[in-house]
Formats: structure tokens, sequence, C-alpha cells
């Protein structure tokens, strides 16, 4: 066994009090290395796209026909390609939750809590490995539906709005996620927790138009966060730029990111107090 | 080789951890001094990872205070984690990563620039033999490579105080006695402070300067390896019997001729100064009343009858897992 003394030699410095990693390096580090665990270990990221790409297959399938009769002129894959973006966005906003439980279980959560780190940058770096994914898969999603036929009304433009919506929705989820994780330090209920937003994707505009929509399920509607950036990103594939609409698609995530951001930064104060 | 005078010492006082109506640590003091190895022992259960917890700023005491390098650990927890390094009982590395990786992640956080962290990293690989293992992830490691990435991790970035928490367990005879060598050396080449829990009284007896025996949440015991056997004062005689009922009936009949006696299954414990001399005298009075006598030995007072007199357990009972009442 070689031994301390005969490296004593000391050749890398020794940190100095004063000395600290940025904040903002700190959270980059640690995204580095959610992405690298999630890409050695992708089953959090495959089975999200695989059940999104199946339903944008089956329903650009067996619906474009019918779809006529309420999108009259429209592109059926432009209005359906929105929808399963933010179900793949949902489904993958577990993945940051679901490394702060694995953190947590394995006890690098502790190890990482015996140094010096930013507290924030521990739930930080996740979220935007997370996003970083989720744009990733959106991204993926896009191009299998312009291979598929999808002629975006706004261009590039609209293509690059969509991922920024994506994004939006999947970080905003991802609070919720994380914040899980942080509360009950538990696989299970984190993943649970995930499925608690899939009623969202459903309590909107899912197959028809908003405009279509009639009694409870159109208050419900309206109640919900997610139909704006659908009714958004839907114009922005389908109908053109309408800045009302993407104000309203930006404030909603806006509003759904600021309240589920909280909820994580009570998780991490929970986690993080010292008992 | 020249050491720093920084302050290493850690300091106990009344240290309390209430959990409800329960006291996990109850009134807990200790001073370790620079540069010594401070030993603590005793039963599953007895507080001494709480003692950690609170030491190494996971955990807040009820009440009491305690130092670490001169820091207080509830009010100055950044300054006590930027000099004292851990390596816990539940070794927390993340298994999909790699021995570098995790290295040099944890010496950028503690502010080593990449560069060099990269450099400590492949030096601390070389200390703890796994430099050949680089490639492989941790997960696949043995749980003695586990430990010894635990403990280069805890000295990633040069601590003056380390706290071990039982650093040897489920480790082979030859990898503990590697460890233990190399916690000698960073003991004495740079004059480290070193807490060290462990089950292994045989490794506190080695290792430790000072030892402290905790028990039901309190230090029951403290003082030097040698001083606390020598206080014992006596040695013992240690026979086995054919069964347990033998041993009942041998403690009976051996108990004028001992100061003390304890049964433990089929083995029965005599303690008293001189106990040589009296062994002829045992063995006569056992072949006469028909108690057969499968082994009979006699030791100088060890560690373990230091334990077992201020716990009374045997350090094999004592590692037993607590059963809920």
């Amino acid at each position: 066994m070689a031994t301390l003394a005969q490296t004593a030699g000391l050749k890398a410095a020794a940190p100095s009090p004063e000395r600290s990693m940025s904040f903002f390096a700190q959270t980059a580090m640690l995204a580095k290395r959610t992405l690298i665990t999630n890409f050695r270990d992708p089953a959090a990221i495959f089975p999200p796209l695989l059940i999104s790409v199946f339903f944008l297959l089956v329903n650009s399938s067996t619906l474009s026909g019918a779809a006529s009769f309420f999108l009259p002129g429209q592109s059926y894959l432009g209005f359906i390609v929105p929808l399963t973006i933010i179900s793949s966005s949902l489904s993958g906003a577990s993945i940051a939750g679901q490394s702060i439980v694995r953190d947590i279980e394995r006890g690098y959560f502790d190890k990482l809590m015996l140094t010096p780190v930013n507290r924030a940058a521990i739930v930080l770096g996740p979220m935007i490995a997370g996003a970083l994914l989720l744009t990733i898969q959106t991204a993926l999603i896009l191009t299998l539906a312009l291979l598929m036929g999808l002629q975006p009304n706004t261009g590039i433009i609209g293509l690059v709005s969509t991922l920024i919506f994506a994004t939006f929705i999947g970080i905003s989820f991802a609070g919720f996620t994380v914040g899980m994780a942080l509360f009950t330090g538990s696989a299970a209920a984190t993943g649970g927790a995930s499925f608690l937003f899939f009623p969202l994707t459903f309590l909107t505009a899912t197959y028809v138009p908003f405009s279509l929509l009639t009694g409870w399920i159109k208050t419900a509607a309206e109640y919900n966060p997610i139909t704006y950036p659908l009714e958004a990103m839907r114009a922005l594939l389908n109908t053109g730029w309408d800045t009302e609409l993407m104000l309203k698609g930006l404030s909603s995530c806006l509003l759904m990111g600021g309240v589920l951001f909280t909820f994580a930064i009570f998780g991490l104060r929970t986690r993080t107090k010292r008992r | 080789m020249t050491h720093t005078t920084a302050n290493r010492e850690i300091i106990a006082e009344n240290l309390v951890k209430q959990y409800g109506d329960f006291k996990a640590v109850d009134g807990v003091s200790f001073k370790i001094s620079n540069g010594e190895i401070y030993g603590f022992l005793g039963p599953n259960g007895a507080g001494k990872s709480t003692v950690v917890t609170m030491l190494t700023t996971l955990g807040l005491p009820t009440s009491g205070h305690a130092s670490v390098g001169g820091h207080d650990v509830v009010l100055q927890a950044a300054q006590v984690r930027r000099i004292a390094g851990v390596a816990l009982q539940d070794i927390g590395l993340d298994p999909i990563m790699k021995s570098m990786e995790l290295l040099t992640i944890q010496g950028q956080l503690f502010g080593v620039s990449k560069r060099d962290s990269i450099t400590r990293a492949k030096e601390l690989l070389e200390i703890v033999q796994l430099s050949e293992f680089t490639e492989r992830r941790v997960g696949k490691y043995s749980g003695g490579m586990r430990r010894r990435l635990d403990l280069a991790m805890a000295l990633v970035h040069r601590p003056e105080i380390l706290f071990l928490d039982e650093p040897t367990t489920g480790l082979d005879p030859a990898s503990r006695r590697d460890i233990w060598t190399e916690v000698r050396r960073l003991n004495r080449e740079y004059n480290m402070t070193i807490f060290l829990t462990t089950q292994y009284l045989e490794e506190a007896d080695e290792l430790a300067d000072r030892i402290a025996i905790m028990n039901k949440g309190k230090i029951a015991v403290e003082g030097q390896p040698a001083t606390l056997k020598a206080g014992l004062g006596r040695e013992s005689v240690n026979i086995t019997v054919r069964d347990n009922e033998d041993a009942e009936k041998a403690a009976i009949l051996l108990r004028d001729i001992f100061d003390k006696v304890q049964v433990d299954r089929r083995t029965v414990r005599l303690y008293r100064q001189n106990a040589a001399q009296v062994v002829p005298a045992v063995v006569n009075r056992l072949t006469e009343s028909g108690v057969e006598t499968i082994s009979l030995t006699l030791t100088q007072p060890t560690l373990d009858d230091v334990f077992l007199q201020v716990t009374g357990q045997s350090i094999e009972e004592a590692q037993a897992p607590a059963v809920p009442a």
C-alpha cells in the first residue's frame, strides 16, 4: 500500500478557508453529475419518451381523419404534438426528484451536506439537469413530428418557442417532484407524485379545441394551468403567432413554476434543517 | 515533519440529545487534544453515532456545547465542515459514479481547483489502493473497496480533524491492518486529531491514545487503554464447561475464591488478583463436584474485560441489533 509518507510531496494544493467554488459553478457541476448518472442508468429517461412517442403515433393515426370535422384546414399532428410534449414533460419531470431521492437513499446527500456546498445548488443542479433532459426529449419528439410531416406555422421560431414552453413546464413540475423527494426521501412517494398531475392532461382541451368544450370540462380547463401553454403551443404549430395566447401561456408557466418552486424550497429547508 | 499550530481540539461539554422522553445522549463531556486519537466505544444504541452526528454538524444538540477545532458546531457549522473530514458508518457513495469523479467533485466542492483536485484524487487513490479501478463504477466495488474510497473522500480536502465512524467494519483483516497503518500515519505525520468509533476493541487498543466507553447515553469510563486495563487490577480465569447448567453450578462452586464471577452461556469468567495461584484449587473443586471442564484459560485484563465491566455485556452481545421492547 502506498502511504501518505510516500505521497507527502503534497502536489495538490489544499483548499484555503477563503476560497470556494461559486454558486453557479457548484450548480453546474452537480447538474453535470446528474446528467452523467442519468445517461449511465437511463431507465428514467426512456420510458416517458417511448410512451409519448407511442401515443403520438397512435393518436395521429387513429384521430387524424376525424379531426377534419373540428380542425378544418389545420394539421392534426400540429394539434396533438403539444399534448404529447406536455405529457412527456410531466413524466420526465420526475427525473430531478428521483435523482435526489437516490442520493438521499444512498447517503450521498449527507456526504454533500458535510461539504461547504451551497444547499440550493444541491437542489438546483438536478433540476437543471432534468430540464436539459426534457429539452432533449422534446427536441426528439419535434424531430419525429417533422419527419411525420409536421409543418409548423411559425417556422423555426415556433419550434424554439415550443421547446421553451416544454422546458418551462418540465422545470415547474420538477419543482414538485423535487419537493416531494426532499419532504419524503421516498422513491415510491416521489414516483407516485408525478402521476398526480396526469389528470391535468385530460382536464383540458385534450382531443378537441378549447372552443368546442362545454359544461364542467370547460370550467375545469379554464382553471387548469396546463391549458394555456397547450393552447400557445398549438397556435405556434398550427394557426400562427398569437401574442395574447403566448402571454397567457407564459404567465401560466411562471405561476406554476413559482408555486412549485416554492414547494421545493420548503422541501429543501425541511430536509436540510438540523435537528 | 512540521505541524501547524492550528487548534485541532474536539470539546464536548454536557452534550445532550433528546428525542421526546428518550435521552440518546445524556450529558457527555470530553476534551480531545491536538493530534490525539480518541476511541469511542459502546454497545449498539449507546449513543456513539448520535454524538458523531452532532460533532460533524449533521445534527443539533438538545443542550450542551461542542466545538471542533475551536469552532462551535451549532453556530459555526460551515467552518467545522471545512476543517473536518468525515467517513460515516453508512458509506454515502453514488454507485453509478466512478472513484475519480467522486473525488474530484468532492475536492472542488471544498474549493480545490479542478486540476489540483484531479492530482489529489490520484494521490488518494494510490494511497487506498484503488488506482487500478478508476474506470469501474463504485457500485461494482467490494465492501472493502468502498470503505477505502470513503476514507479517501474524507481526506480529499486535507482535514485537520478526522471523524471515522466504524471505518473498518466489514473489512477483511489485511484491509483492516492497511487502514490502521494509514490512520496512524495521518495522525503521526499530519498531527491530525482523529475521533474513531469502532466496534472492534482490538482496533481501539491498537490505535487510540485514549478511549471512552459509552453506555446508555453516558460516558461510563474514559482513559488510556493501558490505564483502564490496569485499573481492573485482576486477571481472569475463563472456564468453558459442557452446558449452561454446569456453568451455573461452577459459578456457585467458585464464587468464594474470586472477587467477581460472570456467566456467559457455557463460559464462566472469574476475576481476582494473582488468579494463576488459585487455578489448581479451581480444577480440584470442579473435578470433585463432577463438573467437566472443556477448556480453562488464564488472561490478563483486556479492553473486553473493561467493556464487560462497564456495560455488563460482552462486545459480541453489544453488537447484536437492539430488539425493540
